[in-house]
């Protein structure tokens, strides 16, 4: 199991803030996070969860990145403002 | 003078406050080329005054106050004013920009710019409408709290809500000289650098403009046309279409926390490890009531929320970030409570926060006790009334970090820059934007530094830590917000100019080359830097420049925009280094050049003298930092 936090537009798009999942690769979180965003009433697609940065245990990382068990991944949308 | 030009109305006014005298101030169409308006035409007309022997809180300070061409074109957020004068805080040039309504009905009454010269014998407000300038006592407003205030102006001159009117006012900390007092319009503050206490100084309370003058515009549907493909570029591009929309500034707080950006106990660390109680999430899901724009603006940035039963302005990023974990205060609610008391004080919320933090930390270190420690907020509220009434310790809070660590020790944390005290932006782990701090004409201002974090983490993720080509990158970021802010626009406009794409496929091919690249191409930049003339272009995707064709009839492309800039950048330098600024000011405190923030990598500190060189050189200024009088020719500065 892996815990993923949200953070960003994406947290506001889905209506979700953090869970655990099963997941190999980060890519294997995106069908987990779409279906729990639909049980919220609200509509997410891959693409929007590609436009995220990706962290792994606060390491920069991508959707092929690897997983392990324990690993906290966070997904952030890319912010800007001053 | 009258103006060939579309967008000015073609009048400066200087107000002698000492006698009554008004009179036109000779502004030629020659001026309005060369330094367009806002903060660069302030900064010109500052330097024909300014001797370098002024007192800012003396009669012989002068403020201007000036508004953009663009403002009242209809053009996006270009509702902005500025208000420059010699600063309390830091002894230089301030310059602080605010939005609200009162530089749109200051170009109603018929006026590009008001200079203030002398002061006040008596507390006074200023009522101008049209060709009138009448001088009201204010002996019935003087103390009122900011929505006191304009809650009388209102009473006075709108009874019945038929009038409109614009104005800007000053709360208890600009009357008591509070050294970063603001001034308020509106919600909006022109908060930074004390120009409130200036105002205090000249027994000013408040300013109010009205009027029927017509905006003049040169041609009418093309600049209709160009503002709707504008408003509609800025509407579907995901920072000003949809992040600054949904979450304001405060969506930063999270991005800075996993970026190592977000300023943490007094700058001691760049992460919070409670960030996600005082997040913009968290102000989004729980306490935003609703989101609020300035004229025109189609981004509106703005937060509402609840305090003591009432809606008022939420707490933007800076405050968020500074009142939050830069004091290791958890509680999100508290700092919404303190923005409003800061706000009706009249107090520049970054000098504030920057400035209790520096004494929590010296009490942390045994250098002085002034009742402040870290994570302590039952005395918070009483601590900003202190300051704004001089009150106590609050009297000696009221000089901010710079004066206070002179006194007590601890310049290595007390966080500011030339006296003016740093944004939320913790800068080991943006090396650029630590560049830009110590630079920055009006002190340690984000904005004023280039805001290269966009590059280094919160937009891109170029390497934050390598020195390389982030000085070319400050130059040219600076220069393109110094001419953005003179036109009378807001700098948010700017973020349009990264392509939606780069921003939404981080892991996308062109995203990557360009995080790659962007270290090794500052010969491309410095060429750009040095020879912008060349670039008789417009940008598809920098809409700023075509506009000035449109409803100005002035010429202007990238090049000759990004000169202005430069003009403009270069001369409020040169009104500093009057007043003595040269390289030696051009400084971070050292907790951040000299203590790593992560301890086992020596690299997450801000590589500044590396930088400052191949800076100065880009600017033409010499090796103390002073513009060199080939660069003040060029410039047609001199």
């Amino acid at each position: 199991m892996v815990n993923v936090k949200l953070f960003g537009l994406l947290r506001l798009d889905s209506g979700v803030k953090e869970f655990a999942a099963e997941a190999e690769r980060v890519k294997d979180i995106y069908t987990v996070l779409i279906e729990m965003a639909k049980q919220n009433g609200k509509t997410i697609t891959a693409r929007n969860i590609g436009s995220c940065a990706v962290m792994v245990n606060g390491q920069q990382a991508t959707k092929n990145t690897k997983l392990n068990d324990g690993d906290q991944v966070i997904f952030m949308s890319m912010v800007a403002g001053g | 003078m009258k103006s060939k030009y579309g967008g000015y109305m073609g009048k400066v006014i200087q107000l002698d406050l000492s006698t009554k005298q008004i009179t036109e101030y000779p502004w030629t169409d020659k001026d309005r080329e060369l330094f367009i308006g806002g903060k660069i035409m302030a900064a010109k007309i500052l330097s024909d005054i300014f001797t370098g022997s002024e007192n800012p809180l003396g009669e012989e300070n002068v403020i201007v106050i000036s508004t953009g061409p663009l403002t009242g074109t209809g053009a996006p957020s270009s509702s902005r004013f500025n208000i420059s004068t010699l600063s309390p805080l830091t002894g230089i040039l301030a310059s602080s920009n605010c939005g609200g309504t009162f530089g749109y009905y200051l170009k109603k009454a018929g006026y590009d710019a008001l200079i203030l010269k002398g002061k006040c014998e008596k507390h006074t407000w200023i009522e101008i409408n049209n060709n009138k300038f009448i001088f009201h006592s204010a002996d019935d407003m003087w103390g009122t709290k900011i929505s006191q205030c304009q809650q009388k102006l209102k009473e006075k001159l709108n009874p019945d809500g038929k009038k409109k009117y614009g104005h800007i006012c000053i709360g208890p900390a600009g009357e008591n000289l509070v050294k970063y007092a603001a001034v308020l319009s509106g919600e909006r503050a022109a908060g930074r650098a004390g120009v409130g206490a200036v105002f205090g100084a000249k027994n000013i309370k408040a300013i109010t403009a009205s009027g029927n003058h017509v905006i003049p515009i040169y041609d009418k549907e093309k600049t209709l046309n160009w503002n709707k493909k504008w408003f509609k570029y800025l509407s579907k591009h995901p920072l000003t279409g949809n992040q600054l929309p949904r979450l304001g500034t405060a969506g930063l707080v999270s991005s800075m926390q996993m970026c190592g950006l977000l300023a943490t106990k007094n700058y001691t660390y760049g992460r919070n490890a409670d960030f996600e109680k005082v997040n913009g999430e968290t102000l989004a899901e729980q306490y935003n009531v609703v989101n609020k724009g300035c004229m025109t603006c189609p981004i509106k940035c703005a937060r509402t929320v609840t305090v003591e039963g009432k809606e008022v302005k939420g707490p933007e990023l800076e405050t968020l970030g500074l009142l939050a974990g830069g004091i290791l205060n958890d509680n999100l609610q508290l700092v919404n409570q303190w923005n409003y008391e800061l706000d009706e004080l009249g107090m520049d919320t970054i000098s504030a926060a920057n400035t209790i933090s520096y004494a929590m930390e010296a009490k942390e270190k045994g250098l002085w006790d002034a009742g402040l420690e870290f994570g302590k907020t039952d005395n918070i509220s009483k601590v900003w009334e202190d300051i704004a009434y001089r009150r106590g310790v609050g009297d000696e809070l009221a000089e901010g970090s710079r004066y206070l660590s002179r006194k007590y020790g601890g310049e290595d944390f007390a966080m500011n820059v030339k006296g003016l005290e740093l944004a939320a932006y913790e800068p080991r782990m943006a090396a650029g934007q630590g560049l830009g701090y110590a630079v920055s004409n009006r002190g340690g201002c984000h904005l004023n530094g280039g805001y290269l974090v966009i590059l280094e983490g919160l937009g891109l993720r170029t390497n934050p830590n390598t020195p390389k080509a982030k000085a070319d990158f400050t130059m040219l970021f600076q220069d393109l917000m110094e001419m953005i802010s003179a036109s009378g626009q807001c700098l948010f406009t700017s973020y349009a100019f990264f392509p939606g794409f780069l921003l939404t496929q981080p892991d996308g091919p062109i995203t990557k080359v360009c995080n790659a690249a962007i270290p090794h191409i500052g010969w491309a930049l410095r060429a750009i830097n040095k020879y912008p003339d060349v670039l008789v272009i417009h940008l598809p995707v920098f809409h700023h420049t075509k506009i000035f064709p449109y409803a100005l009839n002035m010429p202007m492309n990238f090049g000759r925009y990004i000169r202005c800039g430069e003009r403009g950048y270069t001369l409020e330098r040169y009104v500093n280094a009057r007043f003595g600024i040269t390289e030696k000011d051009d400084t971070l405190p050292r907790k951040l050049t000299d203590v790593p923030q992560d301890k086992d990598d020596p690299k997450t500190v801000v590589p500044l003298e590396r930088m400052k060189k191949t800076y100065y050189a880009a600017r033409g200024w010499d090796k103390n930092g002073v513009p060199t009088e080939a660069t003040l020719r060029r410039l047609k500065i001199k």
